[in-house]
């Protein structure tokens, strides 16, 4: 097997590495390219929209600088595997210094800091970021002209911004390209900003994750200003000492601030990941075209809070509070996203539900100190989520922006649709967790595991449980309402870019486009399929949709090759082991700092890793199962289906999930309401006390100016007395002064 | 005195081009009379790498050992001037016989050799930058004297030249009786600091009033200087001919007006504040030093001068910043803040170079005002480079009117977006807007003075910050926000394309070198090293390290 992967897994045996702290060497120049490609991309990108280029263009300059990007991640990778973790100097970014001692100097260099955790990330970064651009070049090309080139700049724009936040070697650096992402991802969803309730979308998921981002800000600054610096190396160097209390078991020792810092950088992870009680923003985003969502709101972008945590996993090891909170939101993200996803209809926001649920998953998993757990089922999960989303994505562009999974059903036996079918059933095995064949089954098995090896932790494992049964459940309610059973669909009403001008319907669809307006209403049967009629037929994905979604799919069992080719998570395992997100030496103590009592906890008297591959795979078969006898068996039309009976059964429940808790409701009358009270009456209070204090600070040196003007007379001996009686006045006065 | 020839080569080659330039305006072809713009911009460039491979680095000035006190600033401040001087160039064109290219362009008329002024105006262009470079290189008044004299005077005719319309005349004249008036006065403060010290070369006069301490002649000589050099940096009480000559001339040369005679101020200012102060500078710690320090009584500037420049940049920074608000002209605007502008920079020199034993940016006073010098020639130049290259229709008698009041740039972004978001960017980072250069370039300025204990006057320059937004978010967004009026004057480019370049050179410079910001701010921090008189600095080498040589220390006792 190694030998097919190559010198990636060279070193996938060996052992973690030694809890020692190693100090970082100097990394190669060329990992400086990772970010730089796809920042010419963008400048290119620019040019294209500058030059107004109407041509597919800029897709295959992102398409190619981007597979570059993915090229050289690969030989850093190498590199760090070979080496250690290291530092890429780039240039001098920030470097302010106001005295010798230490914490006197804010630097802030634009340098990379390679370790193994960083190429795991870009990895799956570069890579998928190379497919997913490949299949918007096809995706997109409805808007070929300015929708396109925006489109494509802000895409590549976003894989640097997130290269920065991942391969940063410092805080701040980070911070600029959490930013980044952030304002990639509002422009994105905002992409059709002629649609209403995109612009709100993209509105809602920049103002949500700002609220996140004013945590991480106040954690960096805290973090400055108690290590003295905002450079992993110096922060990692500053908390050693705190580790060693803590393996003392002395964790009350350490001061309260180092201890805050976690809790502030948890806030901005939830905001970015979607965590409780910062998610809601995640499914509005799917406002967004579908590679967008693919990309950033569900493999990429929205990792960044797990990353953030794996990143700064020393930091929150010696809090006492930090790890049991993030695993309780995650734990309750993960079960009501859930919830939420059983009752949706729009397949899209189901997936997006589930993307919520996952990320859950994964902050679960770094809280039961099963760091490894989490950053493997990222990985997985990047995966197939991706392939999800494109397959919902191909669905949604064939049939004109349908979604409703009332709608749409046999879409897989129809002519064209095998790869989607299949892919989307690949995926759906994986996110079910389908048990041994697929990686998201090893991966989502191993958080449960952990969950359930931490004694004082138990009640999130059997959350979590629970919640791979829904999870289960909804996923393959989606597959075998609109995948399976007899065909029949209804066209949307829209087409994905109706909102652009640069729209040009047909021409780039080869006699495939469909008119906005038209379709809604027809309910068409496969049996008369008819081909003149371009307005209402759906039109299967072409080469490059189908490729990726091959890729995608083959990809998705490949990487339980890496996940699989040795014992606790292979290489994946010894990606993580190998970074600043190991759980250092033995985790015993750690338990036992953490939790309470003996080290690991067994599951009904069973090591509970070993139980969990068999109580997990139960659990994923009978949610599998549940949904195919509710929503496969017997099912003759698209609309209905046996679950339907079932619903007066569950009560309100069902109509509060499908209304998703209310919780927009909530928000809106906790939040948004009183704000809204608060701006009418400081708007009040600044029309007429503020204004009013301004105005008259506006008129004092407007004033003062107008007393001075006439000294402005023009006339020159006037300006020539002026000058001399000034230098009398200040020789004057200032000698007066001062003798 | 010889020796120092040899590190005036970015002189001489400016020099020289400057005389190429005056006599290939000469020639009776007009092609040739045309080349002398590209040949003067060669010249500045020659003049850069000259600097760049002739200067000394301050390491290795053995040669001049104890003989410069800022050893490192005048490569820093020649590079400066060369790049801001290629600028400006660009801006240039078309300044002069422009009606006249025109008519002969349409072949109304032949060209005529007498009838060309072309070269001229280029050959005082070359010998200003020429006097602000020697200004730099100075080591003694005369020089200092001399240099700023030939940095002034062509400005004076540049101003007559610059534009057809009788107030450019007028401006002109002002500029010389009142340029007169501030010579005349730091004239004769140089030459009351000769008396004092008998001496007019600044290593000795640092000596000097090391030894002698600062006898009130000297004092008063010191206040002169500085009240007579802040005609070129147009601060209060000295800054009354701003407006008018700004006014008066075309864009270009006010852009010019801007900076270059600003540039000389300051270099001269921190050459005469370096010659009465700061002995304890970073480099300069040795005990021989913490000696004079109790000679003149602090790490400070000596307290009078030091609260005149106080008062000034205070009121300096006010008063500009309030009369900006009330302006609708845009080049009267600008000039005004100019004026804020040298007080905000005077802030810099107040603050010093610092005390710690280590030199760091943010403390150093001195490297603040280098680099606001940097940044302020690039974002200024931007803002004059917009105005200069639109025009409104032509009035009756048919030559292109200028851009005259704010309003005239409604909706430049739509018209000519790369004109407008070029004004727009370049006066965000006139005001301070991070991340634009101008904020970077006003950070040090910040931590310096307090650093330096200087609190209210930071209070005051942060203020005055806050009032610069008035008039600055006008100019921003006037061009962006605001629709042209269907019945105004319609705005069109003048027949120059590198003005354009200028602005857009300028714009890109705002954002590129604030990436970069850290490099150059390094580099000014270095600039603004400081050596101690070559007198002290030989002092204690024949004595064992960390003692006071009792001999010079009794003799300070005594003089005391």
């Amino acid at each position: 097997m190694q030998s097919i992967v190559g010198p990636l897994l060279a070193m996938a045996d060996t052992p973690a590495a030694a809890a020692e702290y190693v100090a970082p060497g100097v990394g190669p120049a060329y990992a400086l390219l990772v970010p730089v490609l796809p920042l010419i991309a963008f400048v290119l990108c620019a040019v294209c929209a500058a030059m107004r280029v109407k041509s597919k263009l800029p897709a295959w300059i992102t398409v190619g600088l981007l597979a570059c990007s993915f090229g050289v991640t690969l030989a850093a990778t190498m590199a760090v595997r070979a080496g250690g973790p290291m530092i890429s100097h780039g240039f001098e970014w920030i470097n302010f210094s106001w005295g010798d001692g230490p914490g006197q100097a804010f630097v802030a260099d634009f340098s990379l800091y390679l370790d193994s955790l960083t190429c795991l990330w870009m990895l799956f970064v570069t890579g998928l970021a190379t497919l997913i651009a490949l299949y918007a070049s096809e995706y997109m090309s409805h808007d070929v002209g300015q929708g396109y080139n925006r489109f494509f700049a802000a895409f590549s724009l976003f894989v640097f911004s997130m290269a920065c936040l991942v391969m940063a070697d410092n805080l701040v650096l980070l911070y600029l390209g959490w930013e980044g992402v952030g304002l990639c991802s509002y422009l994105l969803i905002g992409y059709f900003y002629k649609k209403p309730s995109a612009v709100a979308a993209a509105k809602k998921a920049f103002i949500v994750n700002r609220i996140g981002d004013l945590f991480l800000a106040l954690g960096i600054m805290l973090c400055f200003v108690h290590f003295g610096s905002v450079e992993y190396k110096t922060i990692f160097e500053q908390a050693r000492p705190y580790m060693e209390l803590l393996t003392q078991g002395r964790i009350a020792e350490i001061p309260a601030i180092a201890q805050i810092i976690p809790l502030l950088l948890m806030v901005g992870a939830f905001g970015k990941s979607a965590q409780l009680p910062l998610y809601v923003w995640l499914p509005d985003a799917m406002e967004g075209p579908t590679p967008v969502s693919a990309l950033i709101h569900a493999a990429t972008m929205v990792t960044a809070g797990v990353f953030l945590i794996a990143r700064a996993y020393p930091l929150f090891l010696i809090s006492e509070s930090a790890l049991p909170i993030v695993g309780w939101v995650g734990a309750l993200t993960a079960l009501l996203a859930a919830t939420i996803g059983m009752a949706q209809f729009d397949i899209k926001r189901i997936m997006a539900y589930s993307t919520v649920s996952q990320l859950g998953y994964m902050f679960a998993g770094l809280a039961v100190l099963g760091s490894t757990a989490a950053a493997a089922h990222v990985f997985t999960h990047a995966f197939f989520k991706a392939m999800l989303f494109l397959s919902c994505g191909a669905v949604m562009h064939g049939f004109a922006g349908q979604l409703d999974l009332r709608k749409l059903s046999g879409v897989g036996s129809m002519p064209g649709w095998r790869i989607v079918s299949i892919a989307m059933l690949i995926g759906c095995l994986n996110l079910a967790g389908f048990p041994v064949i697929t990686a998201g089954f090893w991966s989502k098995d191993m958080i449960l595991g952990d969950a359930f090896a931490n004694p004082s932790l138990q009640a999130i494992g059997w959350i979590l449980l629970l919640t791979a049964g829904l999870t289960a459940y909804y996923t393959f309610r989606v597959y075998f309402r609109v995948f399976a059973g007899p065909q029949q669909y209804e066209m949307g009403d829209e087409h994905h870019g109706t909102h652009d001008d640069a729209h040009a319907h047909g021409d780039h669809h080869g006699g495939h486009g469909h008119e906005p307006g038209h379709g809604g209403g027809h309910d068409k049967h496969d049996d008369h399929h008819d081909h003149d009629d371009h307005h209402d037929t759906p039109h299967a994905p072409g080469w490059a949709i189908n490729t990726v979604l091959a890729v995608l799919a083959v990809a998705s069992f490949a990487i339980l090759i890496p996940l699989k080719s040795g014992p606790d998570a292979g290489w994946v395992g010894s990606m993580v082991s190998g970074s600043s997100a190991r759980t250092i030496g033995d985790a015993a103590y750690l338990h036992s700092a953490h939790g309470a009592g003996h080290a690991h906890a067994t599951f009904f008297g069973f090591d509970a890793h070993k139980a969990m591959l068999v109580v997990s795979s139960i659990v994923g078969l009978v949610g599998i199962g549940v949904a195919y006898w509710l929503h496969r068996a017997g099912r003759t039309t698209a609309a209905t289906a046996r679950a339907d009976a079932l619903l007066p059964a569950a009560g309100p429940l069902a109509r509060w999930a499908q209304n998703k808790w209310y919780v927009d409701e909530l928000y809106d009358a906790i939040v948004r309401k009183p704000l809204l009270i608060l701006s009418h009456l400081f708007h009040v209070i600044d029309r007429y006390l503020v204004d009013g204090l301004v105005d008259l600070l506006g008129w004092a040196p407007r004033g003062a100016g107008r007393t001075l003007r006439p000294s402005q007379s023009g006339q020159l001996h006037g300006y020539a007395l002026g000058m001399a009686g000034g230098i009398v006045a200040f020789l004057v006065i200032v000698l007066l002064v001062i003798t | 005195m010889i020796n120092r020839v040899a590190f005036l080569w970015p002189e001489i080659a400016l020099f020289v081009t400057t005389c190429v330039v005056m006599v290939l305006g000469l020639s009776r072809t007009y092609a040739a009379r045309k080349a002398t713009a590209l040949f003067a911009g060669v010249g500045i460039l020659a003049a850069v790498l000259l600097a760049v491979s002739t200067t000394p680095r301050p390491d290795e000035y053995s040669p001049l050992a104890g003989q410069t006190l800022l050893p490192a600033m005048p490569l820093f401040a020649k590079c400066l001037i060369g790049v801001v001087g290629l600028l400006l160039l660009l801006m240039m064109a078309g300044t002069v016989d422009r009606d006249e290219e025109a008519r002969i362009a349409s072949g109304e008329r032949t060209f005529d050799p007498l009838r060309s002024n072309r070269a001229e105006f280029y050959a005082f262009y070359l010998f200003s930058l020429t006097g602000l470079m020697l200004c730099a290189s100075a080591d003694n008044l005369i020089w200092l004297f001399l240099a700023l004299e030939l940095t002034s005077l062509p400005t004076y005719i540049m101003v007559a030249m610059s534009s057809n319309m009788g107030r450019a005349k007028e401006a002109a004249v002002k500029y010389f009786f009142l340029g007169a008036l501030g010579a005349a006065t730091f004239l004769y403060g140089f030459s009351l600091i000769y008396g004092a010290a008998g001496t007019t070369n600044f290593n000795q006069i640092a000596s000097h009033i090391a030894v002698d301490g600062f006898s009130p002649l000297m004092l008063a000589g010191v206040m002169l200087s500085l009240l007579g050099l802040a005609f070129k940096i147009a601060a209060v009480p000295m800054h009354f001919y701003t407006p008018d000559v700004y006014e008066g001339a075309a864009p270009q040369v006010s852009a010019f007006l801007a900076f270059v005679p600003k540039a000389a101020g300051f270099i001269a200012i921190v050459l005469l504040c370096a010659v009465v102060g700061w002995r304890f500078a970073p480099s300069a710690t040795t005990d021989v030093l913490e000696t004079s320090r109790q000679v003149t009584g602090g790490t400070q500037l000596p307290e009078a001068v030091r609260v005149m420049l106080w008062v000034m940049a205070a009121l300096t920074m006010t008063a500009g910043n309030i009369l900006a608000i009330l302006q609708s002209s845009v080049k009267r605007m600008l000039a005004y803040s100019s004026v804020a502008h040298s007080g905000y920079m005077l802030v810099g020199v107040v603050a010093g170079p610092g005390v710690s034993s280590q030199s760091f940016f943010s403390s150093n006073g001195i490297a603040a005002v280098f680099f606001y010098l940097l940044c302020y020639g690039v974002m200024n130049a931007g803002c004059f480079a917009v105005l200069a290259a639109l025009e409104r229709t032509p009035g009756r008698d048919g030559s292109p009117r200028e851009i005259e009041t704010v309003s005239d740039l409604r909706g430049l972004c739509r018209a000519y977006p790369a004109l407008g978001w070029s004004m727009v960017i370049c006066s965000l980072s006139l005001l301070g807007l991070p991340p634009l250069l101008g904020f970077f370039g006003k950070l040090p300025l910040f931590t310096a003075g307090i650093r330096a204990g200087e609190i209210p006057l930071v209070i005051v320059l942060g203020i005055n910050s806050a009032i610069a937004a008035y008039y600055y978010l006008r100019l921003a967004f006037t061009p962006m926000l605001e629709e042209a009026q269907p019945d105004g004057e319609p705005i069109r480019l003048a027949p120059f394309p590198t003005r354009g370049i200028a602005a857009l050179v300028s714009a890109g410079g705002v954002v590129v070198l604030a990436v970069g910001a850290n490099t150059l701010m390094q580099q000014s921090n270095h600039a603004a090293e400081y050596r101690a008189p070559e007198r002290l600095m030989r002092a204690p080498a024949s004595l064992p390290p960390h003692t006071h040589e009792p001999g010079l220390e009794t003799a300070l006792k005594a003089q005391q």
